[in-house]
């Protein structure tokens, strides 16, 4: 019955974000940039592409920075309208996408300030998307209760850093603590949405999801070895929504080295092939990459599907793929240093 | 004039241009515009072409000019268009526009930094002013409270008590510390929430609107500030209250303690700001300047930069020979121009200085030319007709030049109305004459730059229906009685009947009217009926005459093309076919109207009934409207019958069947003694190999014709044809819809409407027919004149592409598209909107 009222309420930007995914570059595209000598190379072949003109307004000589910001820009020109352009419960939906990126926001300014960082520096690093009023005043807190009752309170993160405020202070091990607290607690709540939302949006997104949760208690897993993170801690830090959510995150939960967790993921089937084909000698791919390109098959496959919100979702992830994989190769192209080109995440 | 009725003979040719001449003679062609060349290095990427380095500096270029005409445009200074065409500058001067923008960018930039800077400093200064302003009062509502605190005639107990309070915490604590500063208004209720938060409500916050916006330095907008104090005691609430400004962007500024630092200081920034003012407004007058020396170039230079980069861009296409002295091309262009592309070539050699001539070379080829229709400004429309439904295949029927004609009457039949028309007509010649000033506009509105392309045919449309409307008898559902009624008036009992139905056989004069319908049919009951039988008619015949005439072209296409076998195939049964059944038709219709009159009319056949009978060879003898309109009429109709089904297997069998025999029968040169030879050089050890051989050239061959792709193709053609034609026949029954439909919303528009101005009497009629005429009048052009006009214009769309051209046109083709400047000029300016 939904699906009905779908194209109503939000076909335009379902068609407009089908529109955007089509003027993702493909395959030969990156083949093309590959080939560049230069970034002005670089530059004049995203010309033929759907970017166009992006770069038509920068003097020379680019920098990769500069293309970075550039690309990014486009994407929080697009997003910014679609989410203007959206009404509930999409706004919703498209709001949760971006609380991922303020998340990510309060961290950077956090870690920056622990490291004596002046503020305008930090911010303009900040990803645009997560950008909040408060932001730029984080520097007052100096503790987690500081931050949660001066700065976080009036933001939509209030609830997720309600788990934190317990902390004592702000430093490294903290900080990541609590972001993977808050991560835990926003995947959660987001799953928890999606199901609300039901419908194609819930199978699509649910999925998208799990895996993100997955993905997240595992390489916390495997980068918790050789700190002084306890069992006990890294258990509470795992998303309770993936595939491993009871039995895989309690094996995980115990796990002390990889070859445990690889053993672990053997009960999987998805997440076996990933771990089967990784491995960081050269040539191989990194259990990261690996887990990159599984993000993007899924987000591939929100488009398969009609009248759901996972578009949203998968647009703006793989566009960030893909800003990555510009940056990665223009980075390549800039330092000479071609030997590792090849390793973006070709977007199929 | 030859290319009207077909597309222009083109040919493909190569060019050798010398290195150093290549450059003036692609820019001679370019003016031009008669030449498409063919890229010879497809599968090079855009940055590892020759020229790349070129095409950078021109986007270079394009960007600084770019940046120019945004800061022109900022300033709001004029840019001279003059609509010149600067011819593109030599190689060599491109280094001077280079460096003569660098100059200008340069330039502009440290103006703009210094404005920048300059206005930084104002608006810092502004902000203080009104800090200072602003604060004043809330020092002053500070002082009335201490002044009340230590008023002495206050009552003991209060001040001990204060007194005593204020003791305890160290004789300072009225001594509030504060900080002033502004902020940008929208920020201001979080900031106050965050600054309460943060320091659990200990701080006061005074704030105060500046009324008038400030303009932000960097981005030059028009911005809200806030003034706020805020007072706090003690030196750490004083870095919190610091940071917390710091994060909401506040500007904080020292203020004075006391009022007379305070007026000071105030003075001093007064000072300052006229200062600031002066400087400022020569920075300005600098820039201005600066612009507008800009602006009378920048589209002139424009033009150069984008033909130095299409120039550039055309130079990729080509190729280098091996000796790296020329560059070859390859390109189409029509044969009748060629000599026109010589002297351009041999001027661009001249220009270059070079002694070599470039040398311009036909070549044969077997692909498929690219079609080119010669046009001019009233062919254009029609044009674009036919091209919207396909281009047409090289050198095939053009139907442009017929659809001048029958394209508007089409329209004009079924919009059939003088008056209508007349406006039509007017809009389109107003248009017309006015074509120069109105094309000179450039309006980037859509909808007007369609009717004006069309103005022609809108011209044409509006003038066929007027000839329509006088054929109709129709001015704006009424009628024009011009040479006086035949028909006698009926007796009449009433002096305004609601009903008159006309009788011939007692009224009718026995002289029709001269021209066109007669007027008395307006006021008849049986109108309706009288106009359907004539308009369903007319349409029939109109149709059957279009469908022949698209099947004769087809005709001429076959003669062009040298294909025999599609005449005695095609369009022989096709013919024979469509005038056997609707042909007939036709006849039938004509001997209706001339032998029946008002004595036998009851007897009139029943033509429709009669062809459907003529299929089932049924041939009734009574009633009398069934039985045969003359005689020998059951032996003719059973020949057409029997010709018209003939033609069915004859258009669907012969040609497959005769390709086919000529396909076998082609001469053997190479097939056949092959496998002998293998068998004999290499024995019995190899016979089977030389099996295989056969067997691959036999698939050969089969490539080459397929016999069941051909016979399919054939019985999709004949279907088509033999259903279309009745189909079609059927679909011009619309001429005939529309019209009616036409006719009827004009007469209901006229009697629900206008006729209510007519019947009030005296004086308030008047004002009501004045109220009424403009609603019948924007009704008329609204509905009547812009949708029935769109919807029949569609309409003869249709009949034209689908019942026409159907019959003949391939629509295959490709269009031609030179390298023009003028095309890449235009495109890039409407980009530019």
């Amino acid at each position: 019955m939904s699906d009905l009222y779908f194209n109503i309420e939000s076909g335009y930007l379902e068609g407009l974000v089908r529109g955007f995914k089509s003027g993702i570059l493909k395959h030969t595209e990156y083949l093309n940039l590959v080939q560049c000598e230069t970034l002005e190379d670089l530059k004049l072949h995203l010309q033929s592409t759907d970017y166009g003109n992006f770069l038509a307004n920068e003097p020379s000589p680019l920098t990769v920075s500069v293309i970075d910001d550039k690309l990014r820009e486009k994407l929080v020109i697009e997003f910014r309208h679609l989410r203007n352009h959206s009404v509930e419960p999409l706004s919703t939906f498209l709001d949760f996408i971006t609380y991922s990126y303020m998340i990510d926001n309060i961290i950077l300014l956090i870690t920056g300030t622990l490291h004596q960082r002046p503020i305008s520096e930090l911010i303009s690093k900040c990803n645009p998307l997560g950008s909040f009023d408060q932001m730029e005043a984080i520097h007052i807190a100096s503790t987690p209760a500081e931050l949660y009752n001066a700065v976080l309170v009036d933001t939509p993160l209030a609830p997720f850093f309600v788990d934190c405020i317990s902390e004592q202070d702000l430093d490294e091990l903290n900080i990541e603590i609590i972001r993977n607290t808050l991560y835990k607690a926003y995947l959660e709540d987001f799953y928890k949405f999606c199901e609300k939302t039901g419908g194609t949006t819930a199978d699509v997104m649910c999925d998208i999801l799990a895996f993100e949760a997955d993905r997240r208690a595992f390489i916390i897993t495997i980068n918790s070895f050789g700190t002084e993170l306890t069992k006990e801690d890294r258990s509470k830090l795992y998303p309770r929504c993936g595939k491993l959510y009871p039995d895989g995150l309690a094996a995980l939960a115990k796990a002390d080295d990889y070859e445990q967790v690889k053993i672990i993921a053997e009960h999987y089937a998805e997440y076996r092939a990933l771990f089967e084909g990784s491995g960081n000698n050269p040539g191989e791919k990194t259990l990261e990459d690996k887990f990159f390109e599984h993000e993007v098959k899924l987000n591939v496959n929100a488009f398969l599907q009609q009248f759901h919100f996972g578009v949203f979702y998968a647009y703006v992830k793989l566009k960030e793929q893909e800003c990555r994989n510009i940056v990665w190769i223009s980075e390549c192209v800039a330092q000479h240093h071609r030997a590792k080109i090849d390793n973006y995440i070709p977007i199929l | 004039m030859g290319s009207l009725f077909r597309c222009e003979e083109m040919t493909l040719c190569q060019l050798f241009l010398q290195s150093e001449a290549a450059y003036a003679c692609v820019s001679e062609l370019g003016e031009l515009g008669l030449v498409q060349f063919r890229d010879l290095n497809p599968d090079v990427n855009s940055f590892q072409r020759k020229f790349v380095n070129e095409v950078r500096r021109c986007d270079e270029m394009e960007r600084k000019l770019r940046f120019l005409e945004k800061e022109i445009k900022k300033d709001g200074i004029p840019m001279l268009d003059i609509g010149d065409n600067p011819e593109a500058p030599q190689p060599r001067e491109m280094i001077d526009l280079e460096a003569t923008f660098e100059k200008l960018e340069n330039e502009l930039k440290e103006v703009n930094t210094n404005a920048e800077a300059l206005k930084k400093t104002y608006l810092e200064l502004t902000e203080l002013k009104h800090i200072l302003r602003k604060t004043q009062a809330f020092f002053d509502e500070a002082e009335f409270h201490h002044a009340q605190m230590h008023d002495p005639s206050m009552q003991e107990e209060s001040v001990t008590l204060l007194g005593e309070e204020g003791l305890r915490a160290g004789g300072q604590a009225l001594k509030l510390g504060f900080v002033a500063g502004v902020v940008l208004r929208e920020r201001l209720p979080s900031f106050e929430r965050m600054l309460w938060r943060v320091c659990r409500g200990n701080v006061f916050l005074r704030q105060a609107e500046i009324d008038t916006p400030l303009e932000d330095p960097v981005s030059g907008d028009q911005v809200n500030k806030c003034v706020f104090i805020v007072f706090f005691q003690g030196e750490q609430l004083k870095s919190r209250v610091k940071k917390i400004c710091e994060g909401f962007r506040a500007t904080l500024y020292p203020c004075p303690e006391t009022p007379a630092d305070r007026r000071e200081m105030s003075i001093g920034v007064m000072t300052r700001i006229e200062d600031l003012n002066t400087v400022l407004g020569q920075t300005t007058d600098h820039r201005h300047r600066v612009l507008v020396a800009a602006a009378k170039n920048i589209k002139n230079w424009f033009v150069k930069v984008r033909k130095i980069k299409a120039i550039y861009h055309t130079l990729n296409l080509f190729n280098l020979d091996v000796t790296q002295k020329c560059l070859i091309s390859e390109c189409w262009c029509a044969v009748c121009d060629l000599e026109k592309i010589q002297m351009a070539l041999r001027r661009g050699t001249e220009r270059s200085g070079s002694t070599v001539p470039s040398i311009l070379n036909r070549m044969d080829s077997k692909e498929t030319p690219p079609t080119y229709n010669r046009t001019n400004k009233f062919t254009r429309g029609f044009q674009n007709i036919v091209d919207a439904y396909g281009v047409a295949s090289y050198r095939e029927v053009n139907p442009a030049p017929y659809t001048i004609i029958t394209f508007p009457f089409l329209f004009a039949v079924m919009f059939g109305d003088a008056g209508h028309g007349l406006i039509m007509a007017l809009f389109g010649l107003w248009m017309v004459l006015k074509e120069k000033a109105l094309s000179a506009q450039k309006s980037d509105n859509e909808i007007w730059n369609t009717f004006f392309n069309g103005r022609y045919i809108i011209l044409l449309m509006g003038t066929f229906s007027i000839y329509t409307g006088l054929i109709y008898n129709d001015v704006f559902s009424k009628s024009l009685n011009i040479f006086g009624s035949s028909w006698n008036s009926p007796a009449m009992k009433e002096l305004f009947p609601s009903h008159i139905q006309l009788n011939p056989a007692s009224q009718y004069q026995g002289v029709p009217y001269p021209f066109g319908i007669d007027p008395v049919w307006q006021v008849a009951e049986n109108k309706i009926l009288f106009m359907n039988s004539y308009k369903m008619k007319v349409s029939v015949i109109l149709g059957v005459s279009q469908m022949i005439f698209g099947v004769s072209l087809s005709l001429i296409n076959h003669k062009y093309f040298k294909h025999p076998l599609n005449v005695i195939c095609e369009f022989v049964p096709q013919i024979i076919f469509l005038l056997a059944i609707f042909g007939y038709l036709v006849l039938l219709i004509f001997a209706k109207w001339v032998t029946y009159d008002v004595s036998d009319s009851s007897c009139a056949r029943s033509l429709l009934i009669m062809l459907i009978n003529m299929f089932i060879f049924s041939y009734p003898t009574h009633p009398c409207y069934l039985s045969a309109m003359y005689n020998g009429q059951e032996g003719i109709q059973a020949i057409l019958v029997i010709l018209a089904i003939v033609c069915i297997p004859w258009m669907l069998f012969v040609k497959p069947f005769i390709l086919r025999r000529q396909w076998l029968n082609r001469p053997h040169l190479m097939s056949s003694p092959k496998p002998a030879d293998g068998a004999i050089d290499e024995g019995e050890v190899v016979h089977e190999d030389g099996t295989t051989r056969i067997e691959a050239g036999h698939e050969e061959s089969e490539e080459g014709f397929n016999f069941g792709d051909v016979f399919i193709h054939q019985a999709i053609h004949t279907i088509e044809y033999c259903l279309g034609s009745i189909s079609h026949t059927a679909s011009y029954l619309r001429l005939w819809a529309l019209s009616l439909a036409h006719a009827q919303l004009s007469e209901v528009l006229w009697t629900m409407v206008m006729k209510i101005g007519f019947v009030v009497p005296t004086w308030p009629g008047g004002i009501i027919l004045y109220l009424i005429f403009a609603f019948w009048a924007g009704l008329t052009i609204g509905v009547l004149l812009i949708m029935e006009g769109l919807s029949a214009f569609l309409h003869a769309l249709r009949l034209h592409w689908v019942e026409f051209q159907s019959k003949f046109y391939g629509g295959t083709g490709y269009m031609f598209s030179p390298f023009s400047f003028e095309t890449i000029l235009e495109l890039a300016s409407t980009e530019d909107k």
